[in-house]
């Protein structure tokens, strides 16, 4: 177990997810990473019931990576998120509950793909869907040996840059210098790059990547003519267009 | 212990003329030749027998002048040897005695054909000893005491660096080396000499009662061959204190594994391994591929 950099990855345009997925994996084999099967991260999400006070969610995510567990976050609501690692027998506790929590089906999401290694990194091309619908492409990349990710992230970077063919920030990605409320309530930047790395880790940049991908349900016009953009119906919702992912602008059915 | 020596040679020499007497006598002499070998015969015995009293004498006198010594002799772990029960094995002391002194030679030609193999000049790597340095006196490196091996070991302080010793082989030394939240060396000792290296990752377990499982991580099975061959070169039985001390600032540097460009090629990252050699002098970073070129 290392560090993880998850990276949305913003499709050329004029091309379509499965197009930008076959190049990656044409790049990923010619630098030299061996195909090692495949991967899948789910995400269902749960609300509370009106009638237990004020709304909580919690977010139930699996990662093909760690089969034996089940990750839970549970967001109180006033920013407080709360990570739980359990075995699989939670799934069947979640569907006890049913009378506190429900779960918002529609919203089910997960990235799946390609998993491939190459030396000690570990790299996983994912296509994000979401009921069907294609949402864009995560980069998961892992560089298993090294536990701090302000020791590696050169060594990350460079391997990044050397697939992906574009140069990427020499900044810490924003996970790493987050926000967080210190013990007196007061709001300060904590250096996670400096941190030991845990599974959770993954599992909340998943959450949060999914949460970005979520937001843009409703999908802002395609600016360009994409090739599986082309349905009417899309362009009546453009009041919903937020800066979001631009890679979101594709959509393709699985 | 060298009036002790001179007495046991008084004693070896006593007997000897005791035993010359006896055989004397027992030759008796030859009856043909009359009174005249007779004569001989009582004359030779005369002054065998008188060079035995003063050879006595002499070893007495020598016995009076030695001094019990102020502290019993240490055996280190072979007194154990006494509780032995099991009588096939109450023989050991003697054979241990034996490559005891085996060893001691076995020592004495290695010291002499080092010094002699030194004075070639074909050498290949760039360790050179000066003459002078040889001449100092030699310490066995493959018995010293523990506290000797504790002292050398808590001298050792490198940044970033950890070390925890145990010995779950008797009096020889494992230490185990966290360096920064990088890597963890095992490192086995005989004596004060390093006879394995083992590297693992920060989260890999490292357990002193198996150090022979290597790192799931490529990088590290590297890093550990590299740590063999550093092993080779920072040999060095006539200075074991300073090769240990050598060494140990050596891994020292793989505190910046992953942090380092290769200083031959500028990347991070080749063949999906950082460099993962670092200089034996200089402790600059390169890959394998590029440290020969
Ligand atoms: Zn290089």
């Amino acid at each position: 177990m290392g560090v993880t950099v998850l990276l949305p990855y913003q499709i050329p345009e004029g091309k379509t997810g499965a197009q930008a997925i076959d190049y990656l994996t044409k790049r990923l084999l010619a630098l030299g990473a061996i195909h090692t099967g495949q991967f899948l991260v789910d995400c269902e999400t749960y609300i509370s019931t009106p009638q237990h006070g004020p709304a909580k969610t919690v977010h139930v995510l699996h990662d093909s990576e760690y089969p034996a567990s089940t990750f839970s976050i549970l967001d109180n609501g006033a920013g407080k998120q709360i990570p739980l690692v359990a075995d699989n027998l939670f799934d069947l506790l979640m569907l006890k509950m049913t009378t506190v929590y429900t779960s918002k089906k529609q919203t089910k999401i997960e990235s799946k793909g390609a998993r491939f290694e190459y030396g000690d990194f570990l790299i996983k091309l994912g296509s994000v869907t979401m009921q069907e619908n294609f949402k864009g492409i995560l980069i998961e990349i892992e560089y298993r040996p090294c536990v701090v990710l302000s020791f590696c992230w050169e060594m990350i970077r460079e391997t990044l840059q050397g697939f992906l063919g574009m140069p990427i920030a020499k900044e810490y990605p924003a996970y790493f210098s987050q926000q967080i409320m210190n013990p007196m309530g007061q709001q300060q930047i904590h250096p996670k790059q400096n941190d030991l790395y845990e599974p959770i880790d993954t599992i909340n940049q998943y959450l949060e990547c999914f949460t970005n991908y979520r937001k843009q349900n409703v999908l802002p016009v395609a600016s360009s003519v994409g090739v599986g953009a082309g349905a009417g119906g899309v362009a009546v919702t453009t009041q919903n267009a937020t800066a979001g992912m631009q890679g979101g602008n594709q959509r393709m059915r699985m | 212990m060298e009036k002790l020596n001179s007495t046991l040679g008084a004693v070896r020499s006593l007997r000897s003329s005791v035993r010359q007497c006896f055989e004397h006598l027992a030759d008796g002499t030859n009856a043909e030749l009359g009174e005249d070998s007779r004569t001989k015969f009582l004359l030779k015995f005369q002054e065998n027998f008188s060079n035995m009293n003063a050879q006595l004498r002499e070893v007495e006198s020598l016995i009076n002048g030695l001094q019990a010594p102020q502290t019993p002799y240490c055996l280190g772990q072979t007194t154990y040897l006494a509780q032995e029960t099991a009588p096939e094995r109450q023989a050991l002391y003697s054979q241990l005695v034996n490559s005891y002194k085996w060893i001691d030679k076995v020592h004495d030609h290695s010291f002499l054909a080092f010094n002699n193999l030194n004075q070639n000049n074909l050498r290949r790597s760039y360790t050179y000893c000066s003459q002078k340095r040889v001449r100092i006196p030699f310490a066995s490196c493959n018995n010293t005491d523990p506290d000797h091996t504790d002292k050398l070991l808590s001298e050792i302080n490198l940044p970033l660096t950890s070390y925890q010793v145990c010995r779950p082989f008797g009096s020889n030394v494992v230490v185990i080396v966290t360096i920064s939240r990088v890597l963890k060396a095992a490192i086995v000792c005989k004596g004060v000499l390093i006879e394995w290296v083992t590297v693992k990752g920060f989260d890999e377990t490292l357990d002193p009662d198996d150090l022979w499982t290597e790192s799931r991580y490529e990088v590290f099975r590297k890093v550990q061959e590299h740590t063999h061959i550093a092993m080779l070169h920072f040999f060095s039985p006539t200075l074991p204190d300073l090769a240990i001390k050598s060494y140990m600032t050596w891994l020292n540097s793989y505190s910046k594994l992953f942090l380092e460009a290769c200083k031959r090629c500028g990347k991070f990252v080749s063949n999906g391994l950082p460099p993962t050699w670092r200089d034996l002098r200089t402790l600059e970073p390169f890959h394998e591929e590029c440290r020969n070129c």
